[in-house]
């Protein structure tokens, strides 16, 4: 009997890893009245990964900040403390699954899959004015998180979505459903609920192929839907699944985009995705050089 | 960038000659005169920077149907499955091979 979604979202250890102490000394400066982006700052430096990380994301492409930061205080009061707090927990996200077994997906494969999608989000975001687009950069990096929840805490599983998938012609998402009862949709919104993350999060990566579902977050997950269209159209890195699966039409609508900013926004992938990437998953960044 | 076409208004008064290189003034002159379009000249440069340029069209043609193939039960009428075919194609093109 296939595992149910209880099963893969308590298999997942709850603990947010090696940046469990720097998110809770941040929550706990945060309810403090003495509480100063340099106390905020001080926190997070006291682990040299994650400054690094910061850092370098602070300085690549991906924000495009005419003044080169070097200290995480600076990087805080040009990102937002919300924003960093996003970008850590999302980090500590993709550091929980880093020793998963690739026998379905390469691990580089399925995060530059994830992290395209975020960049894609973050800038149709930004095309569109929203506030804060950096949610929406967190929203499609996790988008397809139930995929990996799947292939890590269920490979049995995995594998005999993965021999259907390979049998007949049809989307991964449509074999999950037949192996499963549910697909990776169901599983990230499970695990995101479970960990309750916001519900805009949630929504979005519930619903990112149909997004004509729950009005509260119909714009995060139509946003999400169509940065993942033109991912997998373009083929930059991939979850499991080859083909593109098919552009839900309102959603696009929903969006008032026009074709003319596709190419950029590819572009804009494509410029961004190697610092953010390097940002990301290497196991050990180094600080960024100082110019 | 040059202007192929003599760019004229509505009286038939020519405003920028065949052959002029475009420039802010001539900008000013076309929105003032409410004309959103003009031809111009693609240079040999920019067609040899035309990364479709280097393939035999059934090379193209072949990835385009490629290409297509991906998208699962796609309405091959929607702009924006249009439009991601050309760009799927051009980044083919660009890298010269398959991804």
């Amino acid at each position: 009997m296939a595992p149910t979604l209880d099963f893969l979202v308590n298999a997942v250890p709850s603990s947010l890893g090696a940046y469990q102490p720097v998110l809770e000394e941040i929550e706990a400066a945060l309810q403090s009245p003495q509480c100063s982006l340099a106390v905020i700052g001080e926190s997070i430096e006291k682990d040299p990964d994650l400054t690094a990380r910061l850092l370098r994301l602070g300085n690549s492409s991906f924000y495009g900040f005419s003044t080169r930061l070097t200290t995480v205080t600076e990087a805080i009061s040009l990102i937002g403390i919300q924003q960093v707090q996003d970008l850590i927990l999302a980090s500590s996200i993709v550091d929980r699954f880093a020793g998963v077994a690739e026998d379905f997906v390469s691990l580089e494969s399925f995060w530059r899959h994830c992290l395209a999608c975020g960049i894609g989000a973050r800038l149709i975001a930004l095309e569109r004015r929203l506030p804060k687009p950096d949610k929406f950069f967190v929203a499609g990096l996790l988008h397809d998180l139930g995929r990996m929840v799947l292939y890590s805490q269920a490979p049995q599983w995995a594998q005999k979505v993965f021999e259907l998938y390979r049998s007949e012609p049809m989307l991964l998402r449509e074999a999950e459903a037949r192996v499963l009862g549910y697909d990776h949709q169901q599983i990230g919104e499970a695990l995101l609920r479970h960990w309750k993350y916001p519900l805009n999060l949630v929504i979005a990566v519930g619903f990112h192929h149909e997004p004509g579902g729950p009005k509260i977050a119909r714009e995060e997950a139509a946003t999400v839907h169509i940065a993942d269209h033109l991912v997998n159209a373009m083929e930059i890195g991939s979850s499991g699944e080859r083909r593109v699966p098919p552009l839900h039409p309102e959603a696009w609508k929903m969006l008032g985009l026009t074709t003319e900013i596709l190419g950029p926004i590819i572009n804009g992938i494509d410029e961004q995705i190697e610092a953010v990437q390097e940002a990301f998953l290497s196991k050990k960044a180094q600080p960024p050089p100082l110019v | 960038m040059r202007v192929a076409i003599d760019v004229k208004n509505i009286d038939n008064m020519l405003l920028i000659p065949s052959g002029a290189e475009l420039t802010e003034r001539h900008i000013g002159i076309l929105q003032a005169w409410g004309i959103a379009e003009v031809e111009v000249e693609v240079s040999a440069s920019a067609q040899d920077a035309d990364p479709l340029s280097k393939f035999q069209p059934e090379v193209l043609a072949n990835w385009t149907a490629e290409i297509k193939s991906r998208f699962w039960q796609a309405d091959e009428t929607h702009p924006v499955f249009l439009e991601l075919v050309k760009l799927a194609l051009r980044r083919r093109a660009s890298k010269g091979h398959s991804p």
